[in-house]
């Protein structure tokens, strides 16, 4: 059976403990001792460098009395990389790929599904390569 | 780089000093007011009573009215009176120049206090040994609205500033350099700050944490499959892992990723709260 080339985002671990602990005015060593962990953990989760095991992520979940898909969610790893350009820089890349700067800007919102609809796999290729990335970093082929 | 507001220095509040007063004077009171009806009711008896037979007290008794009376004047001026003032005056000279001799710094790696009205004591607390800041008031402190700010470790109080009107503004200043420190990645700051004994705490909980973690994940992943027909296999293909993740998985002997329990949930199609659930 021959199944089509499907191409999604690359997405990376995003978590928001930070936020959630500033709010509830714990400190790093108070949250990781409530989660068994240390307090080097506790900084690692919170920058997302740290992919957590699901006991702590439950234990998270727990603490801050919200689901897990709340708390750590997969985010395209082009939605940062796009977010951190200045809009000057966008409208020259879009030039350049010969996209609509509209179009450019979906990429940051857009799900998988969507990606193969309205753009191909060369276009992602060039726009991987003006935003400094390559295309790998930023896209799976399955 | 500096911060707005560091260092930040600061004195008591004279209010310290009528608080301290109104303590000392309340203690007092509870010595002299017994002296006070001893005397007072000695002088109503000699008043009233008939001629005593004890040596002292026949010459008491003999005394005239008026003579009875500045003797009692007398009494209390020496007994009550007299030592009360001079220890009060004492005791505020000692407060006005404790209230004056007092400062604190909160600066960019301690807090600094100096104290003393004999002998100078200067205390340097860093804010990696704080592990918790209390504020405290007194039940004289809450008559004139004074606080206390204790900082301390786990066990022991490093220094204490009384006499504070609005203590929250320092604490939130003192808060605000701990979570500071608390936030230097974990190489520096653990090698160099973190007493032994923690870093060794930590270790423990550590190892111990990872013996219990694969006992108390408990598993639906299996049911939720054959619910779906999909074979272990197909799994494990979706998933992007060998075979025997998914066996172990299953067996309730792996604890997962979280990555690995997105991607189980979502090929089945739900929520990780249905896959896994913590036992505890």
């Amino acid at each position: 059976m021959v199944r089509a080339l499907l191409i999604k985002f690359q997405k990376k671990l995003v978590s928001r403990i930070r936020e959630l602990r500033e709010e509830k005015k714990f400190s790093q060593l108070e949250l990781a001792k409530l989660l068994g962990v240390t307090r080097q953990t506790v900084y690692y989760l919170e920058t997302g460098k740290y992919n957590p095991s699901l006991t702590t992520s439950f234990k998270v979940s727990h603490i801050f009395e919200k689901p897990i898909e709340e708390i750590f969610y997969f985010e395209p790893i082009i939605k940062e990389a796009i977010g951190n350009k200045k809009l000057e820089e966008l409208e020259e890349i879009a030039k350049n790929v010969g996209v609509p700067f509209e179009k450019l800007l979906t990429l940051r919102k857009m799900n998988d599904d969507d990606l193969l609809k309205r753009f191909n796999q060369s276009d992602l290729v060039k726009i991987s390569d003006a935003l400094g990335l390559k295309f790998e970093d930023l896209f799976k082929v399955e | 780089m500096e911060k707005k507001g560091i260092p930040y220095e600061g004195i008591i509040h004279s209010d310290y000093k009528k608080k301290s007063l109104l303590k000392l004077n309340v203690f007092l009171a509870l010595f002299l007011v017994p002296i006070i009806l001893t005397i007072l009711t000695g002088y109503f008896e000699l008043n009233q009573a008939p001629p005593m037979r004890e040596e002292g007290l026949v010459e008491l008794s003999n005394l005239s009215g008026e003579d009875r009376l500045w003797l009692l004047i007398f009494a209390l001026l020496c007994i009550v009176v007299v030592p009360y003032s001079v220890v009060s005056i004492i005791y505020y000279s000692y407060l006005s120049a404790f209230v004056r001799n007092f400062t604190y710094t909160i600066s960019e790696d301690h807090i600094i206090v100096e104290l003393g009205v004999f002998s100078k004591t200067k205390v340097t607390i860093p804010y990696t040994r704080i592990q918790s800041i209390n504020v405290v008031s007194g039940f004289f402190d809450r008559l004139f609205k004074t606080y206390t700010i204790k900082v301390a470790t786990r066990f022991q109080t490093l220094g204490r500033i009384p006499g504070l009107k609005e203590p929250q503004i320092i604490e939130e200043k003192i808060n605000a350099m701990v979570r500071k420190y608390s936030q230097i990645p974990g190489g520096l700051d653990e090698n160099i700050f973190k007493p032994e004994d923690l870093a060794f705490d930590n270790f423990i909980s550590y190892i111990l944490s990872k013996m219990r973690e694969g006992e108390s994940l408990k598993t639906n992943v299996k049911e939720l499959r054959e619910k779906k027909n999909i074979t272990s296999a197909e799994l494990a293909e979706k998933v992007g892992v060998p075979i025997h993740t998914i066996y172990y998985l299953e067996e309730g002997k792996y604890n997962p990723s979280l990555t690995l329990a997105y991607k189980i949930a979502v090929a089945l199609d739900c929520k990780i709260e249905d896959l896994f659930q913590l036992s505890s």
